[in-house]
């Protein structure tokens, strides 16, 4: 028990101060502090008592020796007054006394003293030596009497030296039993609650907390503390393993997710993998039908020329023995033949169009258009044309493709413008929202609006074949060229109101090669 | 007055009595030697083979040449004239469908004088093939030491 004291009050030295520490000081403090102020009080009590032992005693020299001294004097028996002087100087306290006889009287006057004279702390009585003559009273001398007060003082320090050390030795002894006492009753059992608090282990089972003293028949405050300990541990363990189930069940979830997850990852792997894959095989099938169709094209060409040879043969040959309607039909398959070899001519500009790399450089289109508007002049020179071109129209594009596309774009505007009085046509462009918008506008005959989706398809054409010559394979080539600068094209007309092209390039966000692009813009 | 000798290498009997036919009123000013495949032509070139007998009076002087050709194909063919001191110099044009530029290509760097394309159009094709054979033997000069190796 008392290594476990020494060891606390080490312990609680370096753990700053302890309830006991601040206790034991207190205590010494208060205790000093009553033990000065009740020594205090003694002291001066003391003080007092023999200051009025001493005064009495004085009072008592002068009711007792002043009569005695006085005849003594009177009659002048030295003698006696020396043995009166030495009785008084032998009482306690009293240090000195002298018989001074009174100057006005006598010429030598008498002086007898007992005892040493000195100054510090003392009490001096000087009292009259009356002698009562038949005239009355006289004065015949002085009787001088000292009292000392150190030997008060002596005392009283002695005293006080005495209080001190018992008091301080007492409060000590006191203050240690307090502190012993208190170790005993509080402190051990607070370090033990706190050791125990601080090992204390959530996910651990521990034996409650208990202290470990003889239970007092009463349940005093630590056994309040201890029990709320144990309830309040043991709500924290229940709350705990409640949050651990919770946490199992969370984690369980998770895996569940997270194997979901993988399941979905892989699967989207397993799809991206597929898309790939699908994606390289509709690249490759559309490069083959590509290429097939390029040499299809191109060798549909010889057996169309051998039709058409073997028709001249036959036109030129045996032109007597082949009667009109023989004629008749050879003139429609030449114009079959024609047509065909139209077809074919453009399907492989069409395919040509989406093959090839593309050597993008700034070209200047408006002088690519005067050039074109001049070869439509010089070719019908009768037709009366505005060609209006924005000057300076300069693009980063593919000139050989742009050649084609602009050449569609104006051969179709000048087709359509045709049979108009005058044909206006114009090119330039517009900027919109930071965009630039390119434009072929002609006043030809336009087309209905809810064709404009078909308009870019191959093979497809919204005028009769009489009307116009051509296979209606134009656009679609240049929707594919437009594509390949990043781009879009759309039109925009009214039957019999001329139409517009509009088209864009390197659009942001469009992909090069195959950009998703809007055929139309109602 | 003696006929300029053109060669003409075509596979395809049906494309061959087109081109002859083709050559029309200015065919019977030459001496047009028709020849079905690579082989043939090369025999007839160096006069050996089927073609040994081939007088050194009809020597070619103008080879229209096809390129795809069973045997010996149309390159083949050029190649080896080029290599002749006797034809370094004689005109060959090749007359063919195919438009890819690797074969345009190949053709002048194996020193083709002519790469032309059949036109689909009857009439366009005869009048190349006549001016083809105009410009080339009446029009257009060539080495004298050629002349002199006839």
């Amino acid at each position: 028990m008392m290594w476990h004291f020494f060891r606390y009050l080490s312990f609680s030295a370096y753990r700053g101060l302890g309830i006991g520490r601040r206790l034991l000081f207190l205590i010494i403090f208060f205790s000093s502090l009553i033990t000065l102020v009740a020594t205090a009080i003694q002291l001066y009590t003391d003080y007092r008592r023999d200051l009025s032992i001493i005064k009495t005693r004085l009072h008592d020299i002068e009711s007792s020796y002043l009569g005695s001294i006085s005849a003594s004097l009177w009659n002048l028996d030295i003698q006696q007054l020396r043995l009166q002087l030495e009785g008084i100087s032998q009482l306690p306290d009293i240090q000195a006394a002298s018989v001074q006889e009174n100057p006005e009287n006598v010429s030598d006057p008498l002086q007898i003293s007992r005892g040493e004279v000195r100054g510090n702390n003392v009490i001096t009585r000087q009292y009259p030596i009356v002698h009562i003559l038949a005239d009355g009273p006289r004065q015949i001398g002085t009787l001088t009497v000292q009292a000392s007060l150190s030997e008060v003082y002596t005392r009283l320090r002695q005293k006080a030296v005495v209080i001190l050390l018992s008091q301080g030795v007492k409060t000590f002894i006191v203050s240690l039993f307090i502190l012993f006492i208190v170790h005993r009753l509080i402190t051990s059992h607070l370090i033990h609650i706190s050791e125990r608090v601080s090992q204390f282990e959530i996910s651990q089972k521990q034996p409650p907390l208990s202290l470990q003293r003889t239970p007092p028949p009463e349940p005093d405050e630590l056994d309040q503390v201890v029990n709320a300990f144990n309830t309040l541990s043991r709500n924290l363990r229940q709350a705990y393993e409640h949050m651990h189930e919770v946490n199992n069940a969370l984690a369980k979830d998770i895996i569940a997710r997270r194997q979901a997850e993988e399941e979905v990852k892989r699967l989207n792997a397993v799809l991206e993998q597929r898309v790939r894959q699908r994606t390289a095989e509709l690249e490759a099938a559309n490069q083959e039908l590509a290429s097939f169709c390029y040499s299809v094209s191109h060798d549909l060409r010889a057996p169309l020329r051998r039709i058409e040879g073997f028709r001249r043969i036959l036109n030129d040959r045996y032109h007597d023995r082949v009667d009109e309607q023989g004629q008749h039909y050879l003139n429609r398959i030449a114009a079959g033949t024609h047509e065909m070899a139209e077809m074919i001519d453009s399907f492989l500009r069409l395919s040509r169009a989406t093959q090839g790399e593309l050597k993008v450089e700034i070209v200047d289109l408006s002088s690519l258009l005067k050039r074109m508007a001049s070869e439509y002049r010089e070719r019908e020179p009768d037709r009366v044309a505005e060609i209006n071109i924005q000057d300076e129209v300069r693009a980063p594009v593919d000139r050989h493709f742009f050649t084609m596309l602009l050449s569609n774009l104006f051969d179709n505007a000048w087709k359509y413008s045709s049979r108009k009085d005058i044909t206006r046509l114009s090119f330039g462009f517009e900027e919109k929202e930071g965009e630039r918008i390119y434009f072929v506008r002609d006043n030809g005959d336009g087309f209905d609006m809810q064709y404009a989706d078909r308009l870019f398809a191959p093979f497809s054409r919204l005028h009769k074949s009489e009307e116009f010559e051509g296979v209606g394979i134009g656009l679609a080539t240049v929707q594919r060229i437009i594509t390949r600068h990043g781009g879009r094209i759309w039109a925009e007309s009214r039957p019999g109101e001329g139409a517009t092209f509009y088209f864009t390039l390197w659009e942001r966000n469009t992909e090069r090669e195959e950009g998703n692009h809007t055929v139309s813009r109602g | 007055m003696k006929k300029e000798t053109i060669l003409l290498v075509e596979d395809d009997p049906d494309e061959a009595e087109l081109a002859l036919f083709g050559f029309g009123k200015v065919g019977g000013d030459y001496d047009i030697q028709l020849t079905r495949n690579g082989e043939e032509a090369l025999d007839f070139l160096f006069a050996r083979g089927c073609h040994a007998e081939r007088p050194d009076s009809r020597k070619p002087n103008l080879v229209i040449l096809d390129l795809d050709l069973p045997r010996v194909n149309g390159f083949e063919v050029l190649k080896q004239l080029r290599q002749s001191t006797d034809y370094r110099y004689t005109p060959v044009v090749i007359l063919t469908t195919s438009d890819e530029q690797s074969d345009i290509l190949q053709g002048y760097q194996l020193g083709v004088n002519s790469y032309l394309c059949k036109p689909v159009d009857f009439e366009s094709f005869a009048d190349l093939l006549q001016q083809v054979s105009h410009y080339w033997l009446r029009n257009n000069a060539i080495p004298d030491h050629h002349k002199q190796a006839r």
